[in-house]
C-alpha cells in the first residue's frame, strides 16, 4: 500500500494538479458526471411533434420498475394524505396544457440534475404537476420522450421505495466528458482524486491522507479557496450529502479520526475503469501500473457487460488506443 | 405542438451530448463552448466537419424552440467575454431558481436584485441587502445566515461579489433579462448601443445615456476623441479594451501545461 500511496505523491501529479487548479472552469461547479454504464438502445430521432400519448417511452426491457405501477401506487399513497381524493375529477385539460406541463417538468428535472439534487416524485407533483396530477402519467411519459429525443437522457426511476428518479445518459459511448474537457471541472478532479485515493488504498482513506494529497493542490482545510471555497465543507458535507463520499468516524481511535469511503452514488455512477483511466491520465502511466486494481476494474467491466448484453463496447475514450 | 418539419433542425448525438454538457455546466465561456463542441464531434462523429458554432447552436435552438428553451449567447458586462447558457424562456420569474432555494432565500435574491437595479453603479452593498433581512417572506432569516445565502448565490453564478458589493452574474442577466424588463420597466437601464438590459456600464454625464463597457469598447475603438452618441459631448470615461479571445489564451497556463494537454490527447 505504501508503494501506491507514493504514486499519489508523484511530482508529476503535483504539476498536473497545479495546472488543473489554475485552469478553473468558469462554468458552474457541477460535480461528477452522471455517466451510467447501463445499456440503453439509442432512441431514434423522432419527428418534431412528440409522439401521441399512447406511445410508450423508448425504454429498454432491462428497466427495473414499471413506472405506471409506481405512479398508481404513488397516487394511491397520496390519496390517503390528500383529502381531495374523493372529489370528482375536473374536466381533462387541453392537450396544449399537458404539453406545457411536460415542458415545465423537463426543465425542472434538468435543473435538479444540474444541481445534483434528488429528483423526488412527490416533489415533482407538488412543484410542477400540481392540479394536473391525474394526468401525471402522460405528462411524465411525454417528458421522458422529450428528454430522450432532445437530450439523450433517460428519466429513470432509480428507487421504487424512495420514489427517486435520476437522469441517466443514454448515449454511447460513456466516458468522463468533463475530465476529457482537459481538467476544466475542478470539482470533478477534486472528487475523482479522493475516490482514486480510496480505491488505490483498497479501503477507507483517513482524512489525514486525503489532506496530504490535497495539499499538493494547495488546498488546506482551514484556507478558503478561490474556486472550491470551503474545501473541508465541500468534501465532508456537500460531497457526502450528494452521496459521492461517506465520511465516518474510525472506530476505537482516540482522539477521534475520520475516514472517507466511496458513496453509493459514486459506486453507481463511476466505474473502476474510469478511475484507472483518471489515474493513467494524471500520472501518465499505463493503468496496469496498478495491477491488482486494474484487474478489479477489468472484472467489474466484464460483470457490467454481462449484466447489460445490449451494451456494445467500442470505447472512444481518449485514453485508450 | 408546433415545429413544422421544414424549420426543424436535426438532432444527432453530437447535439445531444453538447446539450447535456451545456446543461451540466450551467454557463460557459465561448472558448469552452467551442472546445466542448469539438469534443462532442470527436465522440460521436469523428469524420464530420465541425459546424460553425453559430450554425450549430441555431440548429439546436430550432429544435428547442417548441420546448420554450434556448441556448442564449451573452456578453459579460465587465470584460466583454462571450458566454452561453441554456435558458428557460417560459418561466420568466425568479422562481426558475426555485428548485434550488427556499422561499426566504428567493426573496433575498429578489431584494438584492431590486437594489442592484435601482443603484447607480449596478452594485448593491452587502450592508444594504442584509438590512432588508427582516422584510423577507417565509422563514425568519438572520443576517449571518443571509450572508451565507448570498455566498451561495455567488457560487451558483447568480451574483458576483466585488469588495463587499454585489451585482448580477452574466448568467443571471441571460436567464432573467426578460423577467427584469417586465417587472421593473421604470427602473431598468438599457444600453444605448445594443439596447439590452444594462446593470453595469458607463453613462454620459450630460444627457445620461448609458453603455455597457464592452459596447463602449467597440463603439469607441480607435477613436481618439470619443463623444457621446446621443448628445455629442465629450465622453469622460476611460475606454476599455475590446475583448480579444486570442489574447485571452488561458492566462494561467504556462507552456508546460499546454504540452501536457497535448500529450494527453494521444
Amino acid at each position: 500500500m505504501s508503494e501506491q500511496s507514493k504514486d499519489l505523491s508523484d511530482p508529476n501529479f503535483a504539476a498536473e494538479a497545479a495546472s488543473s487548479e489554475v485552469q478553473s472552469s468558469p462554468g458552474v461547479p457541477g460535480g461528477v458526471p452522471p455517466s451510467a454504464t447501463l445499456a440503453e438502445p439509442q432512441s431514434p430521432p423522432l419527428g418534431p411533434t412528440a409522439a401521441p400519448q399512447a406511445v410508450p417511452p423508448p425504454q429498454a426491457p432491462s428497466d427495473e420498475e414499471d413506472p405506471k405501477a409506481l405512479l398508481e401506487a404513488a397516487e394511491e399513497g397520496r390519496a390517503h394524505q390528500a383529502p381531495s381524493a374523493a372529489q370528482p375529477g375536473p374536466a381533462p385539460p387541453a392537450p396544449a396544457q399537458l404539453v406545457q406541463k411536460a415542458h415545465e417538468l423537463m426543465w425542472y428535472v434538468l435543473v435538479k440534475d444540474q444541481k445534483k439534487m434528488i429528483i423526488w416524485f412527490p416533489d415533482m407533483v407538488k412543484d410542477v404537476i400540481g392540479s394536473y396530477k391525474k394526468w401525471c402519467r402522460s405528462i411524465l411519459r411525454r417528458t421522458s420522450l422529450i428528454l430522450a429525443r432532445v437530450f439523450g437522457l433517460h428519466l429513470r426511476l432509480t428507487s421504487f421505495h424512495t420514489m427517486e428518479f435520476a437522469l441517466v445518459k443514454a448515449l454511447d459511448p460513456e466516458e468522463l466528458d468533463r475530465v476529457a474537457l482537459s481538467n476544466r471541472m475542478p470539482m470533478t478532479g477534486l472528487l475523482l482524486m479522493i475516490l482514486s485515493l480510496i480505491y488505490v488504498k483498497g479501503r477507507g482513506a483517513r482524512e489525514s491522507a486525503v489532506w496530504n494529497v490535497l495539499r499538493i493542490l494547495g488546498l488546506r482545510p482551514w484556507k478558503k479557496h478561490s474556486t472550491f471555497g470551503d474545501v473541508r465543507k465541500l468534501i465532508t458535507e456537500e460531497f457526502v450529502q450528494q452521496n459521492y463520499l461517506k465520511y465516518q468516524r474510525v472506530p476505537y481511535v482516540e482522539p477521534p479520526e475520520y475516514e472517507f469511503f466511496w458513496g453509493s452514488r459514486a459506486s453507481r455512477e463511476i466505474t473502476k475503469m474510469q478511475i484507472m483511466e483518471f489515474l493513467a491520465r494524471v500520472f501518465k502511466k499505463d493503468p496496469q501500473a496498478w495491477p491488482s486494481r486494474y484487474r478489479e476494474a477489468l472484472e467489474e467491466a466484464r460483470a457490467l457487460r454481462e449484466a447489460n448484453p445490449a451494451d456494445h463496447c467500442p470505447h472512444n475514450s481518449v485514453s485508450e488506443d | 405542438m408546433q415545429g413544422s418539419a421544414r424549420r426543424m433542425g436535426v438532432m444527432t448525438d453530437v447535439h445531444r451530448r453538447f446539450l447535456q454538457l451545456l446543461m451540466t455546466h450551467g454557463v460557459l465561456e465561448e472558448r469552452d463552448v467551442k472546445r466542448m463542441q469539438k469534443h462532442c464531434y470527436k465522440v460521436h462523429d469523428r469524420n464530420a466537419t465541425v459546424d460553425k458554432l453559430e450554425d450549430f447552436i441555431n440548429n439546436i435552438n430550432s429544435v428547442l424552440e417548441s420546448l420554450y428553451i434556448e441556448i442564449k449567447r451573452g456578453v459579460t458586462e465587465d470584460d466583454g467575454r462571450p458566454i452561453y447558457a441554456l435558458v428557460n424562456l417560459a418561466t420568466t420569474s425568479v422562481s426558475k431558481m426555485a428548485t434550488d432555494f427556499a422561499e426566504n432565500e428567493l426573496d433575498l435574491f429578489r431584494k438584492a436584485l431590486e437594489l442592484i437595479i435601482d443603484s447607480e453603479s449596478g452594485f448593491a452593498s452587502s450592508t444594504n441587502i442584509l438590512n432588508l433581512v427582516d422584510q423577507l417572506k417565509g422563514k425568519k432569516m438572520k443576517k449571518k445566515e443571509a450572508e451565507q445565502v448570498l455566498q451561495k448565490f455567488v457560487q451558483n453564478k447568480w451574483l458576483i461579489e466585488k469588495e463587499g458589493e454585489f451585482t448580477l452574474h452574466g448568467r443571471a442577466i441571460l436567464e432573467m433579462e426578460q423577467y427584469i424588463r417586465e417587472t421593473y420597466p421604470d427602473a431598468v437601464k438599457i444600453c444605448n448601443i445594443c439596447h439590452s438590459l444594462l446593470i453595469q456600464g458607463q453613462s454620459c454625464e450630460t444627457c445620461g445615456i448609458r453603455m455597457h463597457l464592452p459596447c463602449v469598447a467597440k463603439y469607441f475603438r480607435l477613436n481618439a476623441e470619443p463623444r457621446c452618441p446621443h448628445c455629442n459631448d465629450y465622453w469622460p470615461h476611460e475606454i476599455p479594451e475590446v475583448f480579444d479571445p486570442e489574447k485571452e489564451r488561458e492566462p494561467g497556463i504556462s507552456k508546460s501545461n499546454r504540452k501536457s494537454l497535448r500529450s494527453r490527447r494521444h
